[in-house]
């Protein structure tokens, strides 16, 4: 942390982040530090840039100006090595997007065993115990294809945990899930957070916020507007922004 | 009509095709390999984002891909020798369909790759892997799959364009046809057999493109 020349950091800490899409500034003078073991849920209106701010987390975007200090390495310099860093962040997709040419164990030991330089044996022992953990003991051998959204979103987080990474990152993991799943995925988040994982979520699950998360942030149009803890922000929000917000998504 | 189609004849000169069919083979085979190789080598430059590799390999593809397999086999046959090199024409004809069938292969595997989807690429990238680990272990091996079809309708082309080599007197399938053809004046029995043959191997390749298919296995089906 020293040599990036910047005070005491958090786990992830943006100061003044901002990027661009062309003329457009999707991320405005971003500032906000997680703590490690921290829970911060993401929620905003579509288009509001909280995708693009965990992307640039683990470097799936880039940055254009301001500084991004992920565990004490600040990306975007040369120093930083970007690949060994990305093994410490877990990231789990809308799409899922499992290796579809391999099993759900398979899915989930291919990088301990060829980026963590894991011996297979032992990689296939902790796969088959992250699968077990997330409740799919019995679908070790399925190909994503056999499994439904559910169960395919829940081999992605134990793809993720296979890492043993320092932070999970989540982009709307419920939002292409059928109803009837999307709580068998929070179940197994939850679990994730009470172990102490540091984590961003960006998501619009209420129940999920108010149960393990430190703190919401409320984006839109590129910027944070309201940040607080999920009882303060769904209780009382105090912008017209989040009220909108709020209304529209609690209306149903 | 048919009391002209002389049977007889085709069987006397058997030996004769079926050592044309087998230079086919063989000849083709190894055509394909090479073309495999200048396929895949020129897809990995045309991939490349620098301008260096990529635009040689567009220009050689283009070049290619705009002129016709005949002039670029006399090119090698009758305008290398005037530069100095002097390969014999069974190698030239291997060297012709190499480098013309890999043109077209490059583009076959270049669509293969950039078939498959962006979330396959950023999973990778997010679990750590480097350019090369996300290559051998999640694009390649799901392209190779989307690939196979493709690859077989180049090889078939492949086997039907060696028939050219026949103009450089390499004594392939063709070839035998011709010969019976000039020796007996029987081209109804000669390119009829000839087109027998050919439509054996067309079955053959596409046997082997059914087996490595079911070998690949079916479980790659994309969510």
């Amino acid at each position: 942390m020293t040599k990036t020349g910047l005070a005491k950091t958090g786990m992830i800490d943006f100061r003044g982040v901002n990027k661009w899409f062309g003329t457009l500034n999707v991320l405005k003078d971003i500032t906000l530090s997680v703590e490690p073991r921290e829970v911060v849920v993401v929620c905003g209106p579509s288009g509001s840039g909280k995708s693009t701010l965990i992307r640039c987390v683990n470097g799936l975007e880039a940055i254009k100006d301001g500084d991004l200090v992920v565990d004490g390495q600040r990306l975007g310099d040369p120093a930083t090595n970007m690949t060994q860093l990305r093994t410490e962040i877990g990231f789990v997709f809308q799409s899922f997007n499992l290796y579809p040419h391999k099993t759900a164990l398979e899915n989930v030991t291919l990088a301990p065993i060829h980026v963590r330089k894991i011996p297979r044996a032992e990689a296939e022992k902790a796969g088959r115990e992250l699968l077990a953990k997330v409740g799919l003991a019995d679908k070790v051998n399925a190909y994503p294809a056999q499994l439904s959204g559910g169960q395919q979103q829940r081999v992605a987080i134990a793809r993720c945990l296979g890492m043993r990474p320092k932070i999970m990152l989540f982009d709307e993991p419920t939002s292409a899930l059928d109803p009837e799943m999307i709580s068998e995925v929070l179940d197994v988040m939850v679990a994730v957070a009470e172990e102490g994982m540091t984590m961003m979520v960006v998501t619009h699950e209420m129940g999920f916020a108010r149960k393990v998360a430190q703190r919401v942030v409320f984006m839109d149009a590129g910027a944070i507007v309201e940040s607080g803890t999920p009882e303060e922000f769904f209780s009382h929000p105090k912008t017209d922004r989040s009220r909108a917000f709020l209304s529209k998504i609690l209306r149903h | 009509m048919l009391e002209n189609f002389s049977f007889r004849t085709i069987v006397e000169y058997l030996p004769l095709f079926g050592q044309g069919l087998i230079t086919t083979v063989w000849l083709s085979a190894l055509s394909f390999v090479g073309a495999l190789i200048v396929g895949i080598v020129l897809c990995a430059m045309n991939l490349q984002r620098g301008w260096l590799f990529r635009v040689p390999a567009k220009a050689y593809i283009d070049a290619v891909r705009a002129t016709p397999l005949l002039a670029q086999l006399y090119f090698l046959y009758f305008g290398l020798p005037r530069l100095g090199f002097v390969l014999p024409e069974l190698v030239v004809g291997i060297l012709a369909l190499s480098l013309n069938s890999g043109a077209y292969i490059a583009e076959i595997i270049r669509a293969g790759i950039l078939s498959i989807p962006r979330g396959q690429v950023e999973a990778s990238v997010a679990s750590g892997m480097t350019y090369v680990q996300r290559m051998r272990l999640v694009v390649l091996p799901q392209a190779f799959k989307v690939t196979i079809p493709p690859l077989l309708g180049q090889g078939i082309v492949l086997v039907k364009d060696s028939a050219l080599l026949s103009l450089i007197s390499v004594s392939e399938l063709t070839r035998a046809g011709q010969l019976l053809a000039s020796d007996r004046f029987m081209p109804a029995e000669g390119f009829l057999t000839i087109a027998a043959f050919y439509l054996l191997l067309y079955y053959g390749l596409k046997g082997l493109a059914g087996v490595s298919s079911r070998w690949l296995g079916t479980a790659g089906a994309r969510t």
